[in-house]
């Protein structure tokens, strides 16, 4: 079996780097390695169906010439020399044929503060003790389908203007799905400590969930007073960056930093989403590919637009610093990314927070949720898995899953309750990206197709 | 020199090596064992209007076990820094099966003739080879074009290159040596006036299109004269009314009807999903084994076919992930679900055909059920012809928002563009178009598919499994006339 270490051994790994990237004609070089090593055991139809051990790892080298970068990458430490020269003569390449020096840069070298990211308990997860909680899980429920991970990730950064960053992380992950004829319940969530995710606890309340969700009737169309679930209201807080809060909007001049902008009041008061890497939620690592550390950046500041993430090409643009968010995700061009976004807790209890409730929806988990309107917020998909109406301040009857289109930002607006217990879920095609929130109440969310 | 004369694997005896040394570390212990080698190396430019061009090349070579031991699976994927790498991973895969004894249901593979061949993509020009003068005036030019309009707030182009080695091999004697190359481009253009942000794309609104194919790709997208299309389209829209929601009779354009084949059919027939295998993370589908050879899914003229030995397109192949030599299977024939997309694994477990569908991202994960190249087979005539016979009804393309349940059942789709059409002719340009409804009611109203001549392949990235990972595949269609759809949802 494999052993957890990391993807590349990390004695003298800057070094070694940083003697690669100082070996070319180019004007300036900055190599990220972005690495990890994972073990993952996926379970559904009552066995492991997909037990895998997964090491990738991608050495990103950009070089820039007059002003003009390009990158290359490649998969080995072998590969590298070879390829620090390809993205330097890539980078030759376009300042030949450029009319004026460009723009780009390398990161200036800024300490990093230090936080342990490294957790004994998730080094303690290993491929037995994932089997153990995935039959554990099986016997509990007989068609359960989840998967139950732990990875060593690995980055590090340097540049020849003298970043030298390096960090070792754990990550563990737990998903689960449990049906009981018709009822559903799901529970995902990712931390960089096995303990933290609670997973036997998860284990047993899905399958009570699901078990409720027996009988579950249709949802009638309507607008509700909604109780959402941490992963129902991770998923929408996911779509803030699209409302102008990624430094590529902003500096287009589209999105909610344009207009109403900055300081305008566009959700609640007790509504405050950030991008923070120092907060121990999520997968967070302290600095970005381009060695910029991480600033925590409020997108919504108690309520009011706040600020955008950026990395070195959209901060020149907007006149700032780059707030360290640089990404580059897979068939798309880079662009700076909230990989750590937190819905900041309050604190209630889920059951405080239905018991606010009249007459309302409790909903689990959003699926296959689409912008539709960047204007306005407006979102479609549907709720599914454990869903229940609430009356008179309790969970009442189980309800199927409903097609929903409605503003994120006119249910933020609405929200008059947190929750203090917070869980994570991934950001999809973000490296280590995860959103974290607490469940919220809120209010007029409008379940239904037509308008 | 050929374009798959690249890298250090362009060889199959080298590849061969390697792939016997590391099947040879575990086949006397296993009941299966397969490997895959790969090395790739994708190629991106893009400009972005007021940003410097952004230049990526990335390269990359790892090899994947993967084995069976008492019916257990075990997979170990890592990078090929030397040969002691495959037969690590090897070591691994085994482990990790060994360690799953006792944790569920045997899988028992039938046996499979070996086959073994060599397949290369067909290429004129070799992208590789192109110099980067010549991509960026291209670059340059689109970009000028689509950005010409004044209310064109942001805009973007690029151009994409892959080429591959995929090497397999197996304990049961198959051999397989299969390289790779595709290109692609893409614009995407963001217009913002009038209290409004409008989107259009060409020449496919996921990431642009990408074909198997070399250079000579791009000379089929006409991207200069589209870009201007495109640009000024996208300025349109921001003025442009909204249909008024209802019931109509709508011809859906070959984009958008990709996207539909996507979500509702491809998805809705990958074996994995149906037996559950998916439920925590992709999700399942509404057809259930007992419906194969007998669920009416859609209208008579409804045919989906998935044929991986077409050539030229992102799902095209003559082996999958997996061994199986490619085929041609009708997955719906005139309206009833016949076959699904399958491995090896699903087929066993539920006595269904073997379709070669087992599809992987690289060397890196597990093979799963994926779509190939899924395309609604052409009915006759012209898009003009299919408006003609509408009447008044709505032209629509080119998706901008996706949304179907976890069973693939109720979907909502909106599209970019919307055409008024009076009488067969298109009218006013119409924004924010949304549809939705079910599927199989929804592919039961499909009237008619317009003939070969507007045929359109597309080629999709996807994602699916735990870790999530890609799928590259196709969906090909022309036009059709969807009556009494529900528009207007969103």
């Amino acid at each position: 079996m494999s052993s957890f270490t990391a993807p590349v051994p990390p004695d003298s790994l800057l070094e070694t780097l940083q003697k690669a990237a100082s070996g070319t004609s180019a004007d300036a070089v900055e190599i990220a390695l972005l690495g990890r090593a994972g073990e993952y055991t996926r379970f559904a139809g009552g066995r492991i169906h997909q037990p895998q051990n997964i090491t990738e790892t991608q050495f990103i080298v950009r070089a820039v010439a007059d002003g003009h970068a390009a990158r290359a990458a490649c998969g080995t430490l072998g590969d590298l020399s070879a390829t620090v020269a390809r993205a330097a003569a890539l980078a030759h390449d376009l300042a030949r044929r450029a009319a004026a020096a460009g723009p780009a840069t390398v990161a200036d070298p800024v300490d990093i503060s230090d936080m342990s990211l490294w957790h004994d308990d998730t080094v303690a997860f290993d491929a037995g003790a994932r089997a153990a909680l995935a039959s554990s899980a099986m016997k509990q429920n007989e068609a359960a389908a989840g998967m139950f991970g732990r990875a060593v990730t690995q980055m590090a950064v340097v540049n020849t203007a003298g970043v030298a960053h390096h960090t070792l992380a754990t990550e563990a992950s737990g998903s689960l799905t449990a049906t009981v004829d018709e009822g559903t319940s799901h529970w995902i969530d990712l931390h960089r400590s096995a303990g933290a995710l609670g997973i036997e606890q998860a284990i047993a309340r899905t399958v009570s969930e699901a078990t409720a969700g027996r009988g579950r009737g249709p949802l009638a169309d309507g607008h509700y007073t909604v109780v959402l679930g941490p992963q129902a209201a991770g998923e929408l807080i996911g779509f803030l960056p699209d409302f102008g809060f990624g430094g590529e909007l902003a500096a287009a001049g589209v999105g909610l930093l344009a207009a109403p902008g900055p300081g305008a009041q566009v959700a609640a008061p007790i509504v405050t989403v950030a991008d923070d890497a120092g907060f121990a939620a999520g997968l967070p690592i302290g600095f970005d590919l381009e060695g910029t550390p991480k600033s925590r950046v409020a997108l919504l500041d108690r309520g009011r637009v706040g600020a955008a993430v950026t990395d070195l090409t959209t901060a020149r643009e907007l006149g700032t610093a780059s707030t360290g968010h640089a990404h580059i995700a897979r068939e798309e061009p880079p662009r700076p990314v909230a990989a750590n976004l937190v819905l900041a807790p309050g604190d209630e209890t889920e059951e405080s927070l239905i018991a606010g409730v009249e007459r309302g929806v409790y909903v689990q988990r959003f699926w296959y949720t689409r912008l539709v309107d960047r204007v306005t917020g407006t979102i479609t998909g549907v709720s599914r898995d454990g869903c229940f109406l609430i009356e008179n301040g309790r969970l009442a009857a189980p309800v199927a899953g409903a097609r929903f289109t409605h503003s994120v930002l006119d249910l933020l607006a609405t929200v008059d309750g947190l929750g203090r217990d917070l869980r994570s879920q991934p950001v999809m095609n973000v490296w280590n990206g995860a959103a974290t929130a607490p469940a919220l109440r809120g209010h007029n969310f409008r379940f239904g197709a037509a308008s | 020199m050929s374009a798959h004369s690249w890298g250090s694997l362009a060889d199959s005896s080298t590849a061969a090596s390697i792939l016997d040394s590391a099947l040879g570390a575990v086949s006397d212990k296993s009941d299966f064992a397969d490997a895959r080698l790969i090395e790739a190396e994708e190629m991106r430019s893009y400009v972005t209007l007021g940003s410097d061009p952004d230049e990526r090349i990335e390269q990359n070579i790892g090899i994947g076990v993967r084995v069976l031991v008492d019916g257990q699976w075990g997979f170990a994927a890592r990078p090929l820094g030397s040969l002691t790498d495959a037969v690590s991973a090897a070591h691994d895969a085994h482990a990790s099966a060994v360690a799953m004894a006792g944790h569920g249901k045997p899988v028992s593979l039938p046996p499979r003739e070996p086959s073994s061949g060599t397949y290369a993509t067909e290429v004129a020009e070799d992208p590789f080879a192109v110099s980067t003068e010549q991509r960026y005036e291209l670059l340059a030019g689109w970009l000028a074009a689509a950005s010409a309009p004044e209310l064109v707030a942001a805009a973007q182009a690029g151009i994409n290159a892959k080429r591959q080695h995929r090497h397999y091999a197996d304990t049961e004697g198959s051999r397989q040596h299969q390289h790779f190359v595709e290109t692609g481009a893409m614009l995407l253009v963001t217009a913002h006036g009038h209290g409004d942000v409008q989107r259009r794309s060409y020449p496919n609104s996921f990431h642009g299109n990408t074909a198997a194919a070399g250079w000579e790709y791009l000379s089929s997208l006409s991207m200069l004269e589209q870009a201007a299309r495109v640009g000024e389209e996208a300025v349109a829209l921001l003025t442009a009314p909204m249909a008024d929601p209802g019931q109509a009779d709508v011809v859906i354009g070959p984009q958008q009807v990709s996207l539909q084949i996507h979500e509702s059919s491809g998805h809705a027939l990958e074996l994995d999903r149906i037996l559950g295998d998916e439920a925590n993370y992709a999700g399942t589908s509404f057809i259930r084994p007992g419906d194969i050879g007998s669920l009416r899914y859609g209208s008579p003229a409804v045919t989906i076919t998935s044929d991986p030995t077409v050539p030229g397109t992102r799902g095209s192949f003559a082996f999958d992930d997996e061994g199986t030599p490619a085929r041609a299977f009708n997955l719906i024939d005139e309206g009833i679900v016949r076959h699904t997309l399958s491995n090896r694994d699903s087929a066993a477990r539920s006595g269904q055909t073997l379709t070669g569908a087992a599809r992987s991202d690289g060397w890196g994960y597990m093979p799963v059920c994926f779509a190939t190249h899924v395309f609604l087979q052409p009915g006759q005539g012209s898009l003009d012809d299919l408006l003609e016979r509408m009447g008044d009804g709505y032209y629509i393309d080119d998706n901008r928002s996706w949304s179907i349940d976890n069973q693939r059942l109720n979907f909502q789709f909106g599209t970019e563009v919307a055409y008024e059409v009076k009488r067969g002719r298109r009218g006013r340009l119409l924004k924010n178009f949304s549809y939705g409804g079910i599927t199989p009611q929804f592919w039961g109203s499909v009237e008619a598919v317009a003939g070969p001549s507007e045929f359109r392949s597309y080629g999709y990235p996807c994602g699916k499994g735990e870790p999530k990972q890609w799928g590259f595949l196709s969906h090909g269609a022309a036009p059709m006339l969807v009556r009494d759809l529900r528009i207007g949802v969103a």
